[in-house]
């Protein structure tokens, strides 16, 4: 199947801007440059390499790598040395968080399915369901090496939690090589910047408001930013109600239950996208603690609850 | 053990950005050294700034200031900031007479009821206590790529005073952003309310049996109305220029004039006799206009790894008037960084004055009555020194909390007034020390 994928590039006073859709998220470039020129190879390169870490690593596409290797039925699968280093940062993240982050816990998705309009959960799995679930998460019976990943059967890999972060510090060190003029690159909220804009101004970007579609909108956050990344993890629209408790949507791969007590979103500051991503994911993780983690990892870092 | 085991455990989670880093850098084939910069800030929401201040005089004035100042970043790089001061004064403060071998006795200023001053203390008015109520506001924005505006408002009220305040500032930058010009104006209009009233310049102080029926009305004739005020006009042009990666560097003038009742309507001057025995209490009178001018320096460095990465501030005022005060005052400031979230500040302040031409620290009954007398050790000559330190605490990268403790000590000196023998054994000028201790909390 062939896809059809469209950009926009429009241009104001001072720069170009590009829109285009990946990863089911609106995306879009800012580029600091009146030259249509260099905006345009700026937007080609950079929508080339989302869409083409999406293609790769998107587990709801079946030609992708990852698709390959969940359909692998527990025989050995070949990878390149992308894929390779994507499963080792993934492997690191899950020695650092002692398990907690763990790319083989997507299957628990099969039983905890969220409403995609009203985003509450569907159907509340039994502790049985949850327990049968939770013994195919299990990073530590997958191996890998340069060449090959061998992955038991059942069990199946997400690079949901780091691909889009990922494709963000591509998209950045690409663009990095065409042009010294400023950019940012925003991929659903998941964002980064080559530098300071011109004149040295800080990036101004808005990250929403967990409620922002309730009633009474609150106000958006604006966050000036020099240098470096932001990621967003929570989505305050994803949740559970079971009898009055409102669970998030943030499950604990070691045993398959949500976690309790979370904020309703983390937005970490980091040099790369895919740190500030890991951050803001580890940090949800810890649940009621979230805060005092990144306060402990002397972390930028705003948090809703 | 314990101890250690939460070293042990805190080793380990710092690490863990360390060690992402790396993953990261691995993981996209980028240098570590190169990715360990990020600047990111919340600007929409409102950033406040709070700190409780306590000064202590020995012996005198106490004074307790609440500040809470509120900053909000708009889309457009406007700055609006909003800043409450709230202070509480009491205690004891010098009325300008010099301690006498004997007690003496002196009416206070509301001319309700007389105090003593015991026989070699300093005279001080021990009704002095105030509240004072101050709002600042100030609105910053970009006109151009290279023009920064603001303008602000002042307001603040106590028992017995008004100010009010415009400003308004304009900042070019050229030279890439690395120079800045800017300049200043502001206009105040203060209105001085005094219980009591305005002493009438130069009058006796009433002394005597305040029971007596024609006390009020004797009093009344000490004075010459219920108020009075004074216009200040300040303007300010200043250069910044930053010299390189670790230092910039900043120089103001500016020129001032003050038109209107500068006099201090609770201060007096002692009249002796040739024995330096009072003979009586004159009010002090001070001249309705007053242009100073100042100039000022400051450089700031950062220093690399070998001295801890410490910034070093320090500034030089340089002020003179037309009343022939003029004063150097040297600021200096290390920050050093203690790991990475929280810095302890040593600081030192040294401050001279020479005094106004018109003080005395007292006057001789012999003496033509001069235009202008005043007594104020304020305006006398007089060396001063702060040291102090601060200690703060960064926390999530912009909440910060600190704790500043300081010693002020202030040293009058004699610029050359001979002494009558009353005065051989007084202190003639008293050493003023204070205290002041703040905790501040950014949030």
């Amino acid at each position: 199947m062939k896809k059809i994928r469209t950009l926009k590039i429009s241009k104001d006073t001072s720069s170009h801007h590009i829109k285009f859709n990946a990863m089911a998220s609106a995306c879009e470039v800012i580029i600091e440059t009146r030259d249509r020129h260099i905006a345009q190879q700026v937007a080609e390169c950079v929508t080339a390499e989302v869409w083409r870490v999406e293609d790769k690593f998107s587990r709801y596409d079946n030609n992708s790598v990852c698709s390959k290797i969940n359909t692998s039925a527990g025989k050995q699968v070949s990878i390149d040395e992308e894929t390779y280093l994507l499963l080792n940062f993934a492997e690191q993240c899950y020695q650092l968080s002692a398990g907690l982050f763990d790319i083989s816990s997507g299957v628990l998705r099969k039983i905890w399915s969220f409403d995609a309009l009203s985003g509450e959960c569907k159907h509340f799995p039994t502790e049985k369901e949850v327990e049968e679930m939770v013994s195919l998460v299990n990073w530590e019976s997958v191996v890998f090496d340069q060449n090959s990943i061998h992955l038991p059967r059942d069990m199946e890999v997400d690079f949901g939690g780091i691909g889009k972060e990922y494709a963000v510090d591509r998209a950045i060190l690409l663009a990095k090589k065409i042009t010294d003029v400023p950019i940012l690159v925003n991929l659903g909220g998941d964002m980064a910047v080559t530098g300071p804009r011109l004149n040295n101004q800080a990036w101004q970007v808005a990250i929403e408001h967990p409620d922002s579609e309730a009633l009474g909108q609150k106000q958006d956050m604006i966050i000036a930013l020099n240098q470096g990344a932001l990621a967003t993890s929570g989505d305050a629209r994803r949740y559970i109600m079971r009898e009055g408790i409102r669970y998030g949507h943030v499950l604990n791969a070691k045993t398959g239950w949500p976690i309790l007590g979370a904020p309703r979103s983390i937005t970490t500051a980091a040099p790369q996208c895919i740190q500030a991503g890991i951050l803001a994911t580890l940090a949800l993780l810890q649940g009621q603690d979230a805060e005092q983690f990144l306060n402990e990892q002397e972390i930028t870092f705003w948090a809703r609850r | 053990m314990n101890n250690i085991n939460s070293q042990a455990k805190k080793l380990k989670k710092i690490n863990l950005k360390a060690a992402l880093s790396l993953a990261s850098s691995a993981l996209l084939g980028t240098s570590v050294a190169n990715s360990s910069e990020v600047q990111g800030k919340a600007v929409d929401e409102w950033q406040f700034d709070s700190a409780f201040l306590l000064y202590s005089e020995v012996d005198r004035v106490s004074a307790g200031e609440v500040i809470i100042a509120g900053t909000k970043g708009f889309n457009n790089d406007e700055v609006l900031t909003l800043k409450l001061t709230i202070d509480a004064l009491t205690g004891a403060s010098a009325n300008g007479a010099v301690a006498q071998p004997n007690a003496q006795t002196f009416t206070r200023p509301s001319g309700n009821g007389q105090y003593v001053t015991p026989a070699g203390d300093t005279p001080l008015d021990d009704t002095f206590h105030d509240t004072r109520v101050q709002l600042n506001s100030q609105w910053t924005q970009p006109l151009t790529d290279n023009v920064t505006g603001s303008v602000g408002g002042h307001l603040s009220k106590e028992y017995d005073y008004l100010s009010l305040g415009v400003n308004g500032n304009l900042a070019y930058d050229f030279n890439r952003k690395n120079s800045t010009v800017s300049m200043g104006l502001s206009y105040f209009y203060d209105k001085f309310t005094p219980e009591g009233g305005i002493p009438k310049a130069l009058s006796s102080m009433l002394v005597g049996d305040s029971s007596s029926p024609d006390w009020d009305s004797d009093f009344a004739n000490t004075r010459v109305g219920d108020s009075d005020n004074k216009t200040t006009t300040d303007m300010l042009v200043g250069f910044t220029q930053v010299i390189n990666r670790r230092m910039i560097t900043a120089f103001n003038y500016s020129y001032s004039m003050v038109d209107g009742y500068l006099t201090d309507p609770f201060k007096i001057v002692s009249v002796l006799n040739s024995d330096g025995i009072a003979q009586d209490y004159i009010y002090e009178s001070r001249p309705d206009k007053r242009v100073k001018q100042s100039t000022f320096m400051q450089a700031k460095y950062h220093f690399d790894n070998n001295l801890l990465n410490t910034v070093a501030d320090v500034t030089y005022r340089y002020m003179w008037d037309d009343w022939g005060i003029s004063s150097h005052t040297v600021d200096t400031r290390f920050t050093i960084p203690v790991k990475s979230t929280s810095y302890f500040e040593p600081h030192v302040r040294f401050y001279q004055q020479s005094a106004a031409d018109f003080y005395q620290p007292y006057m001789d009954d012999g003496q033509a009555r001069p235009r202008f007398v005043s007594a104020d050790y304020r305006i006398g000559e007089m060396t001063a020194v702060t040291v102090g330190a601060k200690y703060g605490m960064l926390h999530n990268g912009e909440n910060e909390l600190s704790f500043r403790l300081e010693y002020y000590r202030q040293m009058p000196t004699n610029g050359g007034f001979s002494e009558p023998s009353a005065l051989n054994s007084q202190d003639v000028y008293p050493v003023v020390e204070a205290i002041i201790a703040q905790v501040t909390y950014s949030f």
